[in-house]
């Protein structure tokens, strides 16, 4: 198989190592980072299997984020279950749920259902607010969660973040990937061409809603305190818009570029969060006019050359 | 069975006052929406803009806010003109997302400028009607702000309309949203069209901007709550209707309040919500949409 | 070319250039399609107050042409000029200014707009509008249909009217040349018949040089002062019609 020949395969295998030695030689500031990178990384490889592979813009991934993140603290807290299972039922959760609105939501077209999404995400986040089961807005605490050390928590995030890269990469090389690769590039050809584009499009949904539930799990077990307001909230969404973005739409480098970007801003302006916003925003808004493909993609256009691809050489 | 009815007046007629307020609010997204085909996701943005500039200028001048409002709207028209003419009409041509996405990101930008500026603080356009009611019929106390904003929507909305069936201005806004190429044959400069047509939807961001601040607290992230009142006015309501619009927003404002009324405070915007979503999934183009 | 002789009127066939006296002139222009190159050195002139047509089949540019002449598409190569200004370069909405106006192919009515409007768009330029009212009449002179139908949505006519709906707007910014993109696409014979007499008329009361665009070779013939016939993007014969042979136009549109 090409991949095991491949020179980059070991450069890959070099990088993880090297995180996955982490916490041994790097001070706890810097795996705070990468732990923060790995999250982001994770929840935006989802959102542009979404937005670059087929063509989706979702604004209500956080409708994801905060069914994952309550099934944990439900689940862990209130039931006694483990950790590991209760993020795996918020995977389990999403999903289900992303099944059920799918006959409504893939209905909508383009801005429509990118409303649509935001007001579903909306919709949870006033009934968990109202919701008594749940504590109201007054949210909870992930109290099990405590009893997890920084470095399991470390690694919780690398997996993730690993997996999200490692899962779009088998994705793309897959059949369900060369239907969404014929639709980036060209969706009403590849129609002709038999791809079935709503299937296709419907699994990335699923597939991305469950990601992504899992995923805040992980999330919450970092930050411990989770309440409607800010689970179900758009912030989240325009965090993983700005790192597709800037770094890259349709490309699986990308997400690993605006993550980096994302989370060095966000570091280095962390007194004045609202600033690094605004920077992110102007960068990608200044990325859409001049170089819409952002950073990877304009790399891939110039130079002719991908770092991951999944392409079959 | 009428002790029920005569219970549900209060939410009805409130219901209707506020959808007028709405109804300005989606004014503007559906202009845009319709002319220049881009949905402008920083519309909620804007109002919120013009309710803090409304305040600063009250402040300023210690005038009251609808006497702010002879600056403010020539203001947020020049804003809307320039976006349009120098940033948005560039995103035009690339496609269905990038100029949702570049909306999206000056939501983004102005959200957290008024956070800087401003401080998350509430604010409010406080005024000697903030807080008065009129007692009607004897069963009711309309808080006269709330009149106000109905006031407020239907003149802008009539003048808009006359402005769009009698100037040549108007009349060259509607070609262009037609047939854009064919408008360039009648000499009409579509860029600068469009730039005209985003300055007037600023312009009644300015108008609902200044009514919602009188009627509601607002802070810099209070944007995005009215861009999906926005929406859902546009969406019930339909496009290209400037009247369908106003009966939309009167539609939203009764769906809210009457839900409120019999499920609790907490889901008005439930309430909002749930029609949005159920005129997306089955007719997406507007109840009262036109050909 | 600047010092323009005047030339006694004679035309020359076969691939001489008209220099004199011309009100439009189009120099060894190439247009570019994206990527396809769809003119290639195309030359022509158009006399003031002549109606002059263009011939040719499907696809052989000759709606590329007229679009450019109007500034949809622009010449990668070349020189138009019209009155003697350059015209190259610009936008649609600028050459109407300089007095240049086109009904074009399709029509392309404004439908939610009604015929009143439609043609009030028409003189929207700020010169047309002081006159809106005097050009206005004569429209409905020229079409009195569109004077009994004025409030009604454009989408509501039939195809013959809104064809003389698109002639009317294009008259009333009072233009010095019109172009026709293929106007009698679509219509049944006696509509195209008296489309093609009103044509006639506004060049020969109005003054109005005309650029036609067709198909129809028998109609183009019989309306045109001169003709030329377009192959695959060339002009491949040009004339006064009655000073043409049947069978050099049939191999010139057909590229034999």
């Amino acid at each position: 198989m090409n991949l095991l020949r491949s020179g980059r395969l070991y450069g890959f295998v070099l990088v993880v190592l090297a995180l996955i030695s982490l916490p041994y030689w790097a001070t706890r500031y810097w795996v705070l980072v990468i732990l923060l990178f790995s999250i982001n990384l994770a929840l935006s490889q989802m959102w542009n299997l979404l937005a670059g592979y087929s063509g989706l813009i979702s604004l209500g991934q956080q409708a994801f984020i905060g069914l994952g993140g309550y099934a944990l603290a439900v689940f862990s807290l209130y039931y006694g279950l483990p950790i590991w299972l209760s993020i795996i039922i918020g995977g389990t959760i999403s999903v289900l749920f992303a099944l059920l609105i799918s006959a409504p939501i893939f209905r909508m077209r383009s801005v429509y259902f990118a409303i649509g999404t935001w007001t579903v995400a909306e919709t949870l986040r006033i009934l968990f607010s109202n919701w008594k089961y749940v504590g109201y807005g007054m949210g909870l605490f992930v109290k099990p969660a405590y009893a997890l050390s920084f470095n399991t928590i470390y690694y919780s995030a690398l997996g993730v973040g690993i997996a999200s890269v490692a899962l779009v990469y088998f994705l793309l090389r897959s059949k369900l990937g060369l239907g969404l690769m014929a639709i980036r590039d060209e969706e009403t050809a590849s129609e002709t061409l038999g791809v079935d584009i709503f299937r296709c499009k419907l699994n990335c949904f699923l597939i991305s809603a469950g990601v992504t539930g899992a995923v805040s799990g992980v999330l919450y077990l970092h930050n411990i305190f989770i309440q409607p307001y800010s689970a179900f909230g758009i912030d989240w969404t325009v965090r993983l818009v700005f790192i597709t973005i800037i770094g890259g739409i349709g490309t699986i480098e990308g997400p690993i570029i605006g993550s980096f970007v994302y989370v060095f801003l966000q570091q280095w302006l962390s007194d004045y969060p609202s600033v690094s916003l605004l920077i992110l925003g102007i960068i990608a808004i200044g990325v859409i006019l001049i170089a819409p493909k952002g950073i990877m993609g304009t790399i891939q256009e110039k130079l002719g050359f991908e770092f991951l691809s999944p392409r079959r050489k | 069975m009428l002790s029920f009815l005569a219970e549900l007046k209060g939410p009805i007629v409130n219901g209707l006052l506020l959808g007028g307020l709405y109804g300005i609010i989606g004014i503007g997204m559906s202009m845009i929406f319709g002319i220049v085909r881009l949905v402008n996701l920083a519309h909620g943005d804007l109002v919120i803009l013009a309710s803090y500039l409304s305040l600063v200028t009250m402040v300023y001048f210690h005038t009251s806010p609808l006497i702010t409002l002879i600056l403010i709207i020539p203001a947020m028209c020049v804003i809307g003109f320039f976006l349009q003419y120098y940033l948005l009409n560039r995103v035009l041509a690339k496609g269905m997302n990038p100029p949702l996405l570049v909306a999206f990101g000056l939501s983004i930008i102005l959200q957290n400028i008024l956070l800087l500026v401003f401080t998350p603080d509430a604010r409010a356009l406080v005024t000697s009607i903030s807080v008065k009611t009129i007692p009607v019929g004897g069963f009711l106390n309309l808080p006269v702000v709330y009149l106000v904003d109905f006031i407020g929507s239907i003149t802008t909305i009539v003048l808009l309309s006359r402005f769009f069936s009698r100037t040549y201005l108007g009349k060259a806004i509607r070609a262009a949203s037609d047939d854009e190429g064919a408008a360039q044959l009648m000499g009409i400069n579509t860029k600068t069209i469009y730039a005209i047509a985003m300055a007037l939807a600023s312009g009644t961001a300015a108008v609902a901007g200044v009514l919602v601040g009188m009627t509601f607290t607002f802070y810099p992230h209070t944007g995005p709550e009215y861009l999906i009142i926005a929406f859902g006015v546009v969406i019930v309501g339909g496009l290209g209707s400037l009247l369908g619009t106003f009966f939309g927003g009167l539609i939203l404002g009764l769906a809210q309040l009457l839900g409120a009324h019999f499920l609790g405070p907490g889901f008005q915007l439930l309430s909002g919500y749930i029609i949005l979503l159920i005129v997306l999934t089955f007719k997406p183009t507007g109840l009262f949409a036109k050909g | 070319m600047h010092g323009i002789e005047r030339s006694s009127g004679g035309l020359s066939r076969g691939g001489g250039r008209i220099v004199a006296g011309a009100l439009l002139r189009v120099e060894k222009i190439d247009v570019f399609y994206h990527d396809f190159h769809a003119l290639w050195e195309v030359s022509i002139a158009v006399e003031e107050g002549l109606v002059v047509s263009i011939i040719g089949a499907n696809g052989a540019g000759k709606s590329t042409l007229l679009n450019t002449i109007a500034g949809v598409l622009k010449p990668s190569t070349g020189v138009i000029e019209f009155f003697g200004k350059r015209m190259n370069g610009l936008m649609p909405y600028q050459t109407v200014s300089e007095g240049i106006s086109m009904v074009p192919e399709g029509r392309r009515m404004f439908p939610r707009l009604t015929v009143l409007e439609n043609l009030e768009v028409g003189c929207y330029i700020p010169r047309a509008r002081k006159r809106k009212n005097e050009v206005l009449q004569r429209i409905y002179h020229l079409f009195p249909i569109l004077g009994e139908r004025k409030n009604q949505f454009s989408s509501t006519l039939s195809g013959g009217e809104q064809q003389m709906l698109a002639i009317g707007r294009a008259l009333m910014c009072e233009p010095k040349l019109i172009l026709f993109d293929e106007i009698s696409l679509g219509l049944a014979p006696l509509v195209i018949k008296n489309i093609y007499q009103t044509v006639r008329q506004i060049n020969s009361e109005g003054k109005i040089t005309a650029l036609l665009v067709e198909q129809d070779i028998q109609r183009s013939l019989k309306a045109a002062h001169k003709v030329y016939i377009m192959q695959s993007g060339r002009i491949r014969l040009q004339g006064i019609p009655k000073e043409l042979s049947q069978e050099d136009i049939r191999k010139a549109y057909f590229g034999l």
